[in-house]
């Protein structure tokens, strides 16, 4: 009887303790996420503690990048970095990636609001399949809160990946400012460095015999390697950076000479250098002929190679000057 | 007429070319000197020198008159016509200075431009060309010759061309000889490289800054060669003019301290020296600061140091070399040490404390921290200005090398900084013009030396040779005149033997014909390249006929005459020059891009909405937009085309409010048909180029409202304007004008009015004494 009476305080007893339960479970369930949270976020301060860019696997991206309780933003660089995906482009925008990600490590905004990741193809395929993504490197951000919209992906294609440009685009989706510092570039001060001390010691050595350094010919060669190098385009190459020759995927035909007059192939302009160099040749070797002592018919010969020199290389670069500078009207000897 | 001009100006090349090498044979050898040319001369000279110098003059007039000629295809297809953008508002200073006198032009404050800011316009242009024109204005007209000062705005740069040759002539002389001398000035009068910034019309900085610099240039080496002050300031003088017409004068004085350090380092160091760099450092630099522009900067700035560097170590080596005759051995050897480890460490903080300032080159060197912004050359570039100058001026310059002494350490300097500066950047190639001109005439004028002359004479010294024949025994402090004559030895001693009229007639004929084909070539170019106007448009028919487009100026004169005189135009900043010059109206924002925020309110009033940009035009006070279209036409320089350019600006300075990828389709493309984004189509600029356009079709193949210069129907027929009404389009509809409606009156209330019951006012009757006169 007691039982049957004690059945709905035990109900409500019951009832209570569920309830209770349920609350402490639940606010156990709340404790249980700002634990996961915490542990998350201190995990991957650690990682980021030793290197400025987390390497992620398939497993590690799904539990801290896609996995709900977040309170920080991720960048994501999808990229393949192994040798034998032949990716240069990667490599290139990994380099600025690592700039970018160095410069907010070592700023002195760095909080744990921010992560710079990446995930390599080889390491995570699956991540790349999940994504439906086809393309590497390809730049994301995963907001702290919703999912990625089509602005959180980086629009590589289209303002490239320079790290200022990756900054840009971070501050607008994160609010968080980079400022982008580049580490100098020691190389070029070294090789000036040990070039002078080359050179230093080279003089140093020969001190006692320095008749070289008055040596006319070896000057007026020097000068005439940087006019030859800069009027056939050498400095255009340097900060164009176009490509060798082109080969023509149909046919399989390599042409050396650019078709446009706007641009221009690092063959054709050793090609112009050349020609340049033969024509200046062929006049001092005019002048030589006339000016040296010696064999008459050997001065002729040398006169006449000097004119050949000239007069063929001459027309011969015109004649390349017109094939690219469509519409002139001149030629000489050659078409 | 143009064909006719071709020829009779190839011809005037062709003989000035021929008679330029043929005395450039002349002045040496005294009695053969002039014989090859033509058979009249060689008879009877008693006097050389005369017959020298009158044709030297007549070849230096010749060149004058073909350099001349040849920069007025302009003139004559079109008519005397101010060109471009910049030249507008170097035109209409020179107006305001010929009208308001010269210290009106110095104070001018120009409230006509970046409105509401204005512009002081006195202190922040090089005034040399103004005035420069202006004072040939103000002589004439004191001579009662009555000429328009457009006009001597429009042939000021041809006639500097002339100067130009001159000075180049006077230039190579000094570093060759005559002969190669003429021919310097007969390439430079034609040469491409030179014509593109100076044919009639183009009245621009560089005009007169090239004959400032080889002029400047002349009575450096003149000074150095002679030791003279007189030269010298006579350099200063020329240094200032090139300071007060462009800012390629840093060129100037970089170049000169390079040589002053090369010819210390080649032990050449002498009191001639000593005398010329200090008196042009002291003076120059006191000079170049009397222009208001340049101000403090000869002081201040980077580019400047490496003279004041020069300087302090000029003078340090002349301290030493006293000291040297006054001390003994063992005294001065300590005394150098001591001071060269002492300049080792003063150098080597500066250069730490230089590193840890910043990136040194990157900030403070302009010319290098711009290599991304400007285009670098490529070899096409080179040849299309130069032909075959860009290919022998190498053995010009081998032949100064093999041959050097004090000025042509000068003219190998030059050649290398400048070709490195013309690799760098296309527009530099204007430096690097008078020098290959120079070297290359060394080149051909010492070939026609020995191959244009007879045999026979071969008898005398072939050539006239100023060069030291070895360091060693020179050891600096001897400086062996120019003009020595060296000797032969072994050309003395026997006859030789030539190498026989043949070759010799066979090489002087090419060598004639590649002459004659860079003539041919420089009229070419300057007539297909660079004369065109770009303010007034030609176009071709099948037949050959020509249409002329003068959709600018008809704009900019409905612009003068149907608007307030105050009125408010707003365009791009490619036409604010023109606006103020043609139709002098006040500009927002002009082609002196320097406040860069007010460029990018007007981009993003050109990328805006209507209603958006209608905000961003009532708070700058716009009451007229200008917009280029070139769409009906097919001319590809207008503002749809440089249409990301304001996108980007603006973004620059707005990024909450304009954002580029806005402006692309999702697959990244530029698109104004149906496919373009909506925010593209929807925006001022597209709306104003486009208005009515959907109703036009231009041609039976294509469908109403087909853009011609990007070739795409355009996406938006139905454009309506709220804030705006089209106020005139121009007959190529090259250029749109729209009027700015003044805001509504406030809409009239529908409901009744309240009724106020009628209050007494009370105000005051008295008027206070102190107010009351």
């Amino acid at each position: 009887m007691a039982v049957f009476k004690g059945f709905p305080l035990n109900l409500l007893f019951a009832s209570i303790l569920l309830i209770l339960l349920l609350c402490i479970q639940s606010g156990g369930g709340q404790k249980k996420k700002e634990n996961m949270l915490a542990e998350k976020v201190e995990q991957m301060m650690e990682w980021s503690s030793r290197r400025s860019v987390i390497r992620m696997n398939g497993d590690k991206f799904r539990r801290f990048v896609k996995a709900p309780p977040r309170n920080y933003s991720v960048i994501v660089m999808f990229t393949a970095l192994q040798p034998q995906r032949q990716c240069s482009v990667c490599r290139q925008a990994n380099e600025e990636y690592q700039v970018l990600a160095n410069s907010w490590r070592y700023s002195s905004a760095f909080s744990n609001k921010l992560f710079f990741t990446v995930v390599d193809y080889d390491e995570g395929a699956d991540v790349f399949q999940q994504l439906n993504m086809n393309s590497a490197p390809t730049f994301m951000h995963f907001p702290a809160k919703g999912k990625p919209k089509r602005a959180d992906t980086f629009d590589l294609q289209r303002i490239g990946f320079a790290s200022e440009q990756l900054a840009k685009w971070i501050a607008d989706r994160t609010d968080v400012q980079i400022r982008v510092f580049r580490p100098p570039n020691y190389s070029g001060t070294i090789a000036l460095a040990l070039l002078v001390s080359l050179v230093g010691g080279l003089l140093y050595l020969r001190r006692n015999n320095l008749e070289f350094i008055y040596n006319k010919t070896g000057w007026a060669m020097a000068a005439l390697c940087v006019v030859f190098a800069m009027t056939s385009g050498q400095m255009w190459n340097h900060i164009r950076g176009p490509p060798y020759a082109h080969k023509n995927p149909q046919n399989g035909q390599v042409s050396y000479i650019h078709g446009s007059s706007q641009a221009q192939f690092v063959a054709e302009s050793h090609i112009i250098l050349l020609l340049n160099a033969a024509i200046t040749m062929g006049m001092v070797l005019l002048n030589e002929a006339a000016t040296s002592k010696g064999d008459v018919g050997k001065r002729r010969i040398i006169c006449l190679v000097g004119l050949g020199l000239v007069v063929f290389f001459f027309s011969f670069l015109l004649s390349i000057f017109r094939s690219k500078y469509h519409g002139y009207p001149y030629s000489f000897l050659i078409k | 007429m143009a064909e006719h001009h071709t020829a009779s100006d190839c011809k005037h090349k062709a003989s000035s070319n021929a008679g330029g090498s043929v005395s450039g044979n002349g002045r040496h050898s005294s009695p053969a000197g002039c014989g090859g040319s033509g058979g009249g001369l060689s008879g009877g000279l008693t006097q050389p020198a005369g017959w020298q110098s009158l044709l030297s003059f007549t070849i230096l007039f010749l060149a004058w008159l073909a350099g001349f000629s040849s920069r007025l295809f302009a003139v004559i297809r079109f008519e005397s016509i101010i060109h471009e953008f910049d030249p507008w508002f170097n035109y209409r200073s020179t107006h305001h200075l010929s009208t308001n006198g010269f210290y009106e032009f110095l104070n001018w404050f120009d409230e006509r431009a970046w409105y509401p800011l204005g512009r002081i316009v006195g202190g922040t242009v090089y005034p040399g060309l103004m005035v420069t024109a202006g004072l040939i204005h103000y002589i004439l007209n004191l001579l009662h010759v009555t000429v328009h000062i457009r006009d001597v705005c429009v042939f000021l740069a041809p006639v500097f061309s002339g100067l130009t040759a001159v000075s180049t002539f006077l230039l190579t002389r000094e570093l060759w000889n005559q002969g190669a001398g003429l021919l310097a000035a007969c390439f430079i009068a034609i040469v491409p490289g030179y014509i593109s910034r100076s044919v009639a019309g183009s009245f621009d900085n560089e005009g007169i800054a090239i004959f400032a610099l080889q002029f400047t240039y002349y009575l450096w080496v003149k000074s150095v060669k002679t030791g003279s002050v007189f030269w010298t300031i006579g350099c200063c003088l020329s240094y200032f003019y090139m300071v007060s017409a462009w800012g390629g004068y840093v060129f100037i004085i970089n170049l000169i301290p390079l040589h002053v350090f090369v010819l210390l380092l080649m032990q050449r160091f002498s009191r001639r020296l000593y005398i010329a760099y200090s008196t042009f450092y002291i003076v120059g630099l006191v000079l170049s600061m009397q222009i208001p522009f340049v101000g403090f900067q000869p002081i201040r700035t980077s580019e400047h140091m490496a003279a004041a560097g020069v300087f302090a170590l000029l003078q340090a080596y002349a301290f030493l070399q006293y000291l040297k005759d006054r001390l003994t051995r063992q005294e001065f050897q300590t005394l150098f040490f001591l001071g060269v480890s002492l300049a080792a460490g003063v150098v080597f903080l500066t250069v730490i404390y230089l590193t840890y300032t910043g990136e040194y080159a990157k900030i403070h060197i302009p010319i290098i921290a711009s290599v991304s912004e400007h285009q670098p050359t490529t070899w096409v570039s080179f040849f299309f200005d130069l032909h075959i100058l860009v290919c022998t001026f190498p053995a010009g310059l081998w032949f100064c090398i093999k041959n050097i002494n004090d000025e042509r350490v000068f003219v190998a300097l030059y050649a290398i900084s400048a070709v490195y500066f013309a690799g760098v950047m296309v527009r530099l190639m204007l430096t690097l013009t008078p020098v290959v001109c120079m070297l290359s005439a060394i080149a051909f004028s010492s070939v026609f030396e020995h191959y244009l002359g007879d045999d026979m004479k071969r008898e005398n010294p072939p050539a006239e040779d100023s060069s030291d024949e070895d360091d060693k025994r020179n050891q600096g402090n001897l400086y062996d005149k120019a003009g020595k004559v060296r000797k032969h030895v072994s050309e003395q001693d026997r006859p030789e033997e030539g190498l026989g009229p043949n070759i010799k007639s066979i090489v002087t004929m090419l060598m004639l014909m590649l002459l004659m084909m860079f003539a041919v070539h420089c009229t070419w170019v300057t007539s297909n390249a660079y004369s065109s106007p770009s303010v007034v448009l030609a176009s071709y028919n099948h037949d050959g006929s020509r249409n002329i487009l003068d959709d600018f100026r008809e704009a900019y004169y409905w612009l003068r005459q149907n608007t307030d005189e105050h009125a408010r135009v707003m365009s791009w900043w490619d036409y604010g020059y023109q606006i103020a010059g043609m139709a002098n109206r006040t500009t927002l924002v002009d082609n002196n891009t320097w406040n860069n925020s007010h460029i990018a309110l007007v981009g993003k009033a050109m990328s805006s909405n209507e209603s958006a940009a209608y905000e961003i035009m009532k708070s700058l006070d716009v009451d007229y937009v200008l917009i280029i279209f070139g769409g009906v036409i097919g001319y590809s320089g207008d503002d749809i085309n440089k249409f990301l350019w304001m996108v980007r600006i603006a973004e620059g300075e707005h990024p909450k409010d304009i954002r580029e990828s806005d402006y692309f389709t999702p697959q990244g493309e530029f698109r104004v048909d149906k496919a373009g984004s909506p925010t593209l189509l929807n925006c001022l600029m597209y709306k104003m180029s486009y208005y009515r356009f959907g109703e036009m079709q231009l041609d039976f193949r294509t469908p109403p409202g087909f853009d011609r210069t990007r070739n795409a129907e355009i996406g938006n027929k139905d454009i309506r304007l709220k804030h705006l009404e089209e106020a005139f389009t121009s007959e190529h509809w090259l250029v749109r004008i729209y009027r700015v409606k003044k805001q509504e009156n406030r809409q009239a209330l529908d409901h009744k009015l309240r009724n106020i019951a009628a209050k007494q006012k009370y105000t005051s009757k008295k008027v206070l004494p102190s107010r009351f006169h």
